[in-house]
């Protein structure tokens, strides 16, 4: 159970109680979750895979990195990291760029949805260049070895 | 983007939700089944949880291009995170704060590229007005519908604390104060006073324009 069952029922109490069920409603019918964007969740089903690695997000320029004064369109920097895998990220108005470390050659495709998946160029050295940058939300996938690493969906 | 348009016909449709909070035991066997395959569990997961996940990025006044692509990322995250969820039962505060974490992101990037203090741009619900007396035939229906305006219109005035806190709190199902105090990153403890305090002042708002 939560705090909500632990209110006193006095009168005051009660017509709390209804308001909230009114704007619920309120919300409900103004602003309820876009059709699409359920249809969207319903089908993120498809990105549960248990047999990928995640990267997770260990470095983000946005939140981690202090702003540089006049730099207002500086890239975004990405690291993921993934047990010894490392992926760094940047992420400009032109599209990506990215290093695998250690370096190691791999396929790389940037996903955009449940269903979307383009793949980007990659070299021996495991550096990639996309030259679309991403729209929304966005997470790349790695094949390196026997081994598939998808790094933590982002909002570009 | 529906906000502002009133659909009569959905009063019907709303089921009555006092004292349906969303059972975490249930939630917690939703992950577990839909890790295991179940894809409707995932649905009930997405119909259970989707509207608090859409409450929090409303909290946070995002632009409708920036909360559908927050809204998006919490769930293809959710997804790809679905069987390493260290607490399954928890899985409705894991995207609470999933969706706050990212709505301050963007809060953030939007304050570093337009140098303003003020992100929230845009406040479609009040504004917008579409004519619902073309689409409400009945007089009772047409005041329901009015005072329903109203009740957004005020939430509005009750600064930003309030505001944000009633958003996430009508969420349908009702949200536990758990996942509340993860939307919102406020204590657990002053979630109910608080909720008290919004909700009276809310009232007396209504009282005051006549509208009770």
């Amino acid at each position: 159970m939560n705090g909500q069952d632990e209110r006193p029922d006095g009168p005051e109490a009660f017509a709390d109680a209804a308001l909230e069920e009114e704007l619920r409603q309120a919300a409900a019918v103004l602003d309820p979750v876009p059709d699409g964007l359920r249809q969207l969740a319903l089908e993120a089903y498809a990105l549960h895979d248990l047999d990928a690695r995640i990267a997770e997000l260990t470095f983000d320029s946005l939140t981690d990195a202090l702003p540089v004064r006049g730099a207002f369109d500086a890239p975004r920097m990405l690291t993921f990291q993934a047990g010894e895998v490392t992926v760094d990220v940047e992420v400009t108005e032109d599209g990506l760029i990215g290093q695998v470390l250690p370096p190691v050659p791999a396929r790389v495709e940037v996903l955009s949805g449940p269903k979307t998946a383009r793949p980007v160029a990659v070299d021996a050295l495991g550096r990639f260049t996309g030259d679309l940058p991403p729209a929304g939300p966005f997470a790349l996938r790695l094949r390196t070895g026997g081994e598939v690493i998808v790094t933590e969906w982002l909002r570009a | 983007m529906s906000a502002g348009t009133l659909r009569s016909t959905a009063y019907d449709d709303v089921p009555h939700t006092r004292g349906g909070v969303v059972d975490r035991t249930e939630v917690g066997a939703l992950v577990r089944s839909a890790v295991d395959g179940d894809a409707a569990a995932w649905k009930a997961l997405v119909e259970g949880l989707g509207p608090l996940v859409w409450s929090v990025v409303r909290a946070h006044r995002l632009s409708d291009a920036d909360g559908h692509e927050v809204f998006q990322t919490v769930w293809f995250r959710f997804a790809q995170h679905l069987g390493r969820i260290r607490e399954p039962d928890k899985a409705g505060a894991w995207l609470a704060s999933t969706a706050r974490h990212e709505c301050l992101k963007v809060l953030k990037g939007l304050n570093r590229l337009t140098l303003t203090d003020d992100p929230q741009v845009l406040d479609r619900a009040s504004e917008e007005r579409t004519p619902e007396e073309t689409l409400i035939d009945s007089e009772e229906a047409a005041d329901r519908a009015e005072r329903v305006r109203r009740l957004w219109q005020e939430l509005d005035g009750l600064g930003e604390r309030c505001r944000q806190l009633l958003r996430v709190l009508m969420a349908s199902p009702p949200p536990s104060y758990t996942d509340v105090s993860a939307a919102l990153g406020i204590a657990v403890g002053s979630i109910g006073p608080l909720r008290q305090r919004c909700l009276r002042r809310l009232r007396a708002r209504m009282d005051a324009r006549g509208a009770a």
